[in-house]
């Protein structure tokens, strides 16, 4: 990745850093769909590899994209932060056409509404799923909902002793409860 | 799927329920329209899985071909942020079921990066995984194979296929104790060395598999009705590929020699030698080729590996010395598969209070990974399998995000199927080989 170019093109609207051996460079939403077109037809990032997104509660969503440059074998993460109140980004369908199932499923598993995406609808989820799941704030509730027939712990899902402490299944509140009370 | 099935039933709908056949084909005869939409799935023999195709036929022609998927999302990016590091393995295992060692492997490679410990994982651990992904890769390559000839009205490769899979299959039940789930490969080497025999087992398995492919390539490679079947059967060239992101043996067969193996080599690849496998014809005979070199060219590498585990690396250890991180990896391999290393429990029960207190917290609460995020890819059988691994200095993952090849590829068969046959469709999924475990995480 050639740095120079892209701090001439966007100056102090992207930041280049360098983690892990990854080259990543954050840009505001606004800026996102110039940058994506910018590494594509300037930086020879030809090759759409992935979009997804990281939940940062209390204020944003990041989305992420990878993107590989085949001729000189090198790889950018581009990344951008909606925030969490009004999760708008536009399509990068018009860049990468690979970007459309990424996008639904961002779409769907955060909530982040990819403007002027061609057929923005669920991708994965069962018809009338309610919620976002891969949001922080989204409980894994189907234990409690429930039993789990493997249950081996005292007190879990309603096997063993009553008088055992209660163990509730990873990622439900405190504060839920097991079905049996 | 509310949406496509709306889609689907635009137009007017022709159902024979309580009506003649006489009087449906009048009916169809009042209209202009000659449109027939038919829905495939999901629960079709050849649609590998849940998959569930839309297809829009005009005569014969697929004028448009639209996938559903999600049948069988089970949620387990979600699930790991509720679970250790370690006890992620056995989650990402069961994604892409035909390729189990392959997501172990992008999963703890992303997980070592943020530990910053790829350079400290041990030789032998890194040889074993070398093994055990080419074997994987062998095996999920003959069910591609073997599926795609039953696919296309041909049992024998079905049967080739599958016969010759459960050499792979015994291979990795003698090593892991199971036939599939392994969680073998774990952050920081493998969950326990090779038993003995290992060596002897894998080496007659050598001669035996080539023997095999070649009995494969005499089946198929000139069979006339194969061919037929196959060249220049749902064409992508290399700009589609790039467009849509297409990886692994779809793009080697529109030329272009991208393997993560070579081009960002991880686990050692750069010190084997082997060739990558491409062909210029872009339709699903190259494809069908690509995947049989790659299988003669994992045997070689395999017998590389074997050498260095058998020869320099012999005896040494396989899980990384951090007593932090390295879970115990003495265990003997018990009847159920699993089993515990007698001298491991005498010590921690016996002789060392520390040693319990360090083992206790290790399995129950994990350990930490610094804050940050990683990218780590390789080369699976079906593509690039990369994982976005997110921690915020936790005992458990913050996010993990997989670049499943199948997802990825799946999204290209709209380009391959409209223009083409009805009969072509079947041959085109066929040749991208999704495996919907994968697809739908």
């Amino acid at each position: 990745m050639n740095p120079a170019r892209l701090v001439e093109r966007f100056g102090d609207r992207a930041s280049v850093s360098e983690s892990y051996g990854d080259t990543t460079i954050d840009v505001a939403p606004a800026d996102w769909i110039e940058l994506l077109t910018f590494v594509r037809d300037d930086l020879g990032y030809e090759f759409f590899d992935w979009l997804t997104g990281v939940d940062e509660p209390p204020d944003a969503f990041q989305v992420v994209a990878h993107v590989y440059n085949p001729v000189a074998s090198e790889r950018l993460l581009l990344r951008t932060s909606v925030p969490r109140a009004d999760p708008h980004l536009p399509t990068a369908v018009g860049v990468y056409r690979g970007a459309n199932w990424h996008e639904r499923e961002t779409y769907e598993m955060f909530g982040v509404i990819f403007d002027g995406h061609p057929h923005l609808v669920p991708l994965l989820l069962p018809d009338g799923f309610e919620g976002h799941p891969l949001r922080k704030e989204f409980v894994l509730a189907a234990r409690v909902a429930k039993p789990w027939p493997g249950a081996k712990e005292p007190g879990e899902s309603g096997h063993g002793a009553p008088s055992r402490r209660k163990t509730l299944p990873p990622g439900v509140p405190a504060d839920w409860g097991t079905p049996d009370g | 799927m509310s949406t496509s099935y709306d889609e689907a039933t635009e137009g007017k709908v022709y159902s024979v329920n309580g009506a003649d056949w006489d009087q449906v084909v009048a009916g169809a005869r009042d209209t202009e329209e000659e449109r027939l939409v038919v829905n495939m799935g999901p629960q079709h023999p050849s649609t590998h899985g849940v998959l569930r195709l839309v297809l829009t036929l005009d005569g014969e022609t697929v004028t448009e071909a639209r996938g559903v998927i999600g049948y069988l999302h089970t949620g387990i990016e979600k699930n790991m942020e509720y679970r250790t590091w370690t006890q992620g393995t056995t989650f990402v295992t069961r994604m892409d079921y035909l390729s189990p060692i392959f997501n172990e492997t992008a999963y703890c490679l992303g997980v070592e990066k943020l530990l910053g410990i790829t350079d400290r994982v041990p030789e032998r651990a890194q040889a074993i995984r070398v093994m055990m992904m080419e074997l994987n890769r062998i095996a999920s390559h003959l069910v591609a194979m073997g599926t795609f000839g039953m696919e296309l009205g041909a049992t024998t490769p079905f049967l080739f296929g599958y016969r010759d899979r459960e050499l792979v299959m015994d291979l990795f039940e003698y090593i892991t104790g199971l036939r599939m789930n392994h969680a073998y490969i774990r952050p920081g080497g493998v969950s326990v060395d090779l038993p003995a025999g290992t060596v002897d087992k894998v080496g007659e398995f050598l001669k035996e598999m080539t023997k095999r492919i070649k009995d494969i390539r005499k089946l198929l490679d000139e069979n006339p009705v194969y061919v037929r079947r196959t060249r220049d059967v749902a064409y992508l060239d290399l700009t589609g590929c790039m467009a849509l992101g297409i990886t692994g043996p779809i793009l080697r067969a529109a030329g272009l020699p991208w393997d993560l193996r070579k081009s960002q080599p991880y686990c050692g690849y750069e010190t084997y030698e082997f060739d990558v496998a491409t062909e210029r014809t872009c339709d699903v005979y190259g494809r069908y080729l690509v995947r049989m070199r790659e299988m003669e060219e994992s045997l070689k590498i395999i017998e590389q590996a074997l050498d260095r585990i058998a020869g320099p690396l012999k005896g040494d250890p396989v899980m990384i010395e951090d007593k932090k991180i390295g879970w115990p990896a003495q265990l003997a391999l018990g009847p159920d598969g699993f089993g515990n290393s007698p001298d491991h429990i005498a010590h921690i029960m016996g002789t060392s209070m520390e040693a319990l207190i360090h083992h206790f917290k290790l399995v129950t609460e994990g350990f930490r990974v610094p804050a940050g995020q990683a990218y780590a890819s390789i080369e699976s059988p079906r593509g690039e399998l990369g994982a976005h691994v997110v921690s915020d200095g936790g005992t458990r993952p913050y996010r993990v995000h997989f670049r499943e090849p199948s997802f990825c590829n799946l999204q290209s068969f709209p380009a391959m199927a409209e223009g083409g046959q009805v009969a072509d469709v079947i041959a085109a999924v066929a040749s991208i080989d999704p495996v919907m475990g994968g697809v739908d995480r």
